[in-house]
């Protein structure tokens, strides 16, 4: 440990203290709180099994919503990425592209939420739309990232075939960044899962509606019907992911190993 | 009417002469201090092979990037068949079509198919519709597999990419070139890293093809050995300079042109040539 290593490290907790007690955030009020936890784990131990049909209902309602939401975010961040990648465009296309595309990662789904509600009224085709604007958001970056990381080779090797820039994309660019397109889809597609469930409580359908509908009336036994279906149905996504991922993404990451990048 | 307007031989892009490139003390650098290529002055036979022999860093790349256009030199002209390469000009886009460059990494698309790789030498030829929806016409993707089968790969042709041994992905990387109907083929190091039984049997394929396609092939190698049996003109390049050219009829050397190089100095680098 250096001098300067130890001032650091005080510099830093000096800010957390000051932070805290800047916003109230009392660790002597959280032990105090702990036996309140205590009463709702015991509420919500009076689960009430007559509500898990209505929960796999509604919970199926959410994986639709997060389903459309995320196909149809991908289908329009593809083009998009195009267009953003700084490979394939001159800085005129790519600057106003990404700019638009900041803005649009600006706001969180459930602002996007709050204002499809507003634009085409309370229920699920309002959650949809912010699952689409939240996905071309980030798809779209994280596609024109993986964009900008393919091997250069192939694309000069096909480019001194005299190609146009169509062909390009089309025959080196998007099979290059397939494998990870893929991955990207199971990734948003599993957080959008977990966001839909939220979308409920701005009235933009989907299971967090009774979820914040029962916490609200102090209901714990039956909101935790509900989450434990959301978790049910995080786990079962995430297993069918994996096995997706090990069948067509680390078969090719394969190939990325035997080229030399 | 459009006939009177064509004044200049330039103007035929796909004129036949017996010069197929020719350089002119051609110099080039990357950051405009050092220079990569120094006074290369180099003319080249169409229907021959041309090796141009040196340690990595020598230049020898560049020199081959000069030839399709993807590099432009920084004096000097460079001249394939009477145009001057540039990827970006439209006139010479089209010649590019016909220009197979294999890049020493070869730059094939690891997850596609071997048939896929080779139809996309095709592209040139197909329609805007046809290519975004990958609708090859038949007689293509007859043309691609007759000529894996010339290749060696027949019975490969719906592996994918990165599933080949090296040898078997430069075999598609020559197929995809061939699928160019190509006059010139650009080739770099492309035996490097392989053994000398395979190395020979690719050798033989761009020979066979030299004599049956009528291909101008120019090949990079760092060994002179190989380069010898095979071309009809060998260069020698070291620190961008051409200090050797060599022709060759047979297993004899006909021509000898040392510029400024004693016998010592050439023997010295036969053997470095001969480490690698």
């Amino acid at each position: 440990m250096t001098p300067k290593n130890n001032l650091l490290i005080g510099v830093v907790i000096a800010l957390l203290v000051a932070a805290s007690y800047n916003i109230g955030a009392n660790p002597i009020d959280f032990v105090e709180g702990l036996p309140n936890l205590a009463i709702i784990a015991d509420e919500m131990t009076e689960i009430e099994p007559t509500l898990f049909v209505t929960a796999f209902w509604s919970m199926f309602e959410t994986i639709q919503m997060a389903f459309i939401g995320t196909m149809v975010g991908v289908v329009i961040s593809l083009p998009l990425s195009m267009f953003a990648a700084r490979n394939l465009n001159s800085k005129y296309v790519y600057v106003p592209v990404r700019a638009i595309l900041a803005a649009v990662r600006t706001f969180p789904s459930i602002l996007w939420a709050i204002l499809f509600v507003i634009m085409v009224g309370l229920g699920p085709f309002a959650g949809v739309l912010a699952i689409i604007m939240y996905t071309v958001g980030f798809v779209t970056k994280l596609q024109y990232e993986s964009i900008e990381t393919i091997d250069s080779d192939p694309m000069d090797a096909v480019k001194s075939i005299g190609v146009s820039k169509w062909q390009l994309i089309r025959y080196v660019v998007l099979p290059e960044s397939a494998p990870h397109l893929l991955s990207q889809m199971l990734y948003m597609l599993d957080y959008n899962v977990r966001q839909t469930s939220i979308l409920g409580l701005v009235g933009a359908g989907g299971i967090g509606f009774y979820i914040i509908n029962y916490i609200k009336f102090f209901e714990y036994g039956k909101a935790v019907v509900f989450m434990l279906v959301v978790l049910f149905a995080v786990l079962v996504i995430d297993w069918v992911s994996v096995k997706i991922r090990d069948k067509y993404i680390v078969k090719s990451q394969h190939g990325i190993e035997v080229s030399t990048s | 009417m459009e006939l009177l307007q064509i004044t200049k031989l330039s103007d035929f892009p796909l004129i036949s002469t017996k010069k197929i490139v020719q350089m002119n003390n051609v110099y080039t650098s990357y950051d405009s201090k050092n220079y990569v290529l120094k006074e290369i002055t180099l003319s080249i036979d169409r229907g021959t092979i041309y090796v141009i022999v040196g340690q990595s860093g020598s230049g020898k790349s560049t020199l081959l990037k000069l030839m399709n256009g993807m590099m432009t030199p920084s004096k000097g002209t460079v001249k394939i068949d009477y145009q001057t390469p540039n990827m970006n000009d439209k006139k010479f886009k089209l010649m590019m079509h016909n220009i197979g460059y294999i890049p020493q990494s070869l730059g094939l698309i690891k997850n596609i198919t071997v048939l896929e790789n080779t139809l996309i030498g095709a592209l040139p030829r197909l329609g805007k519709i046809q290519s975004l929806f990958k609708i090859f016409p038949e007689e293509e993707i007859a043309e691609a597999k007759k000529i894996l089968k010339q290749v060696g790969l027949e019975g490969k042709e719906y592996r994918k990419a990165y599933m080949l041994s090296g040898g078997e992905k430069r075999r598609v990387a020559i197929a995809r070139a061939f699928m160019q109907k190509p006059t010139l083929l650009l080739a770099d190091e492309i035996v490097s890293e392989l053994d000398s039984v395979t190395a020979r049997e690719i050798m033989n394929l761009i020979a066979d093809a030299q004599k049956t396609m009528n291909l101008t092939a120019i090949m990079v190698h760092h060994d002179m050995q190989l380069a010898l049996e095979y071309a009809n003109r060998v260069a020698v390049i070291k620190d961008g300079e051409k200090i050797l050219e060599i022709g060759v009829e047979g297993d004899k050397i006909v021509d000898f042109q040392t510029g400024n190089l004693t016998p010592d100095e050439i023997m010295e680098m036969y053997s470095v040539d001969a480490k690698k």
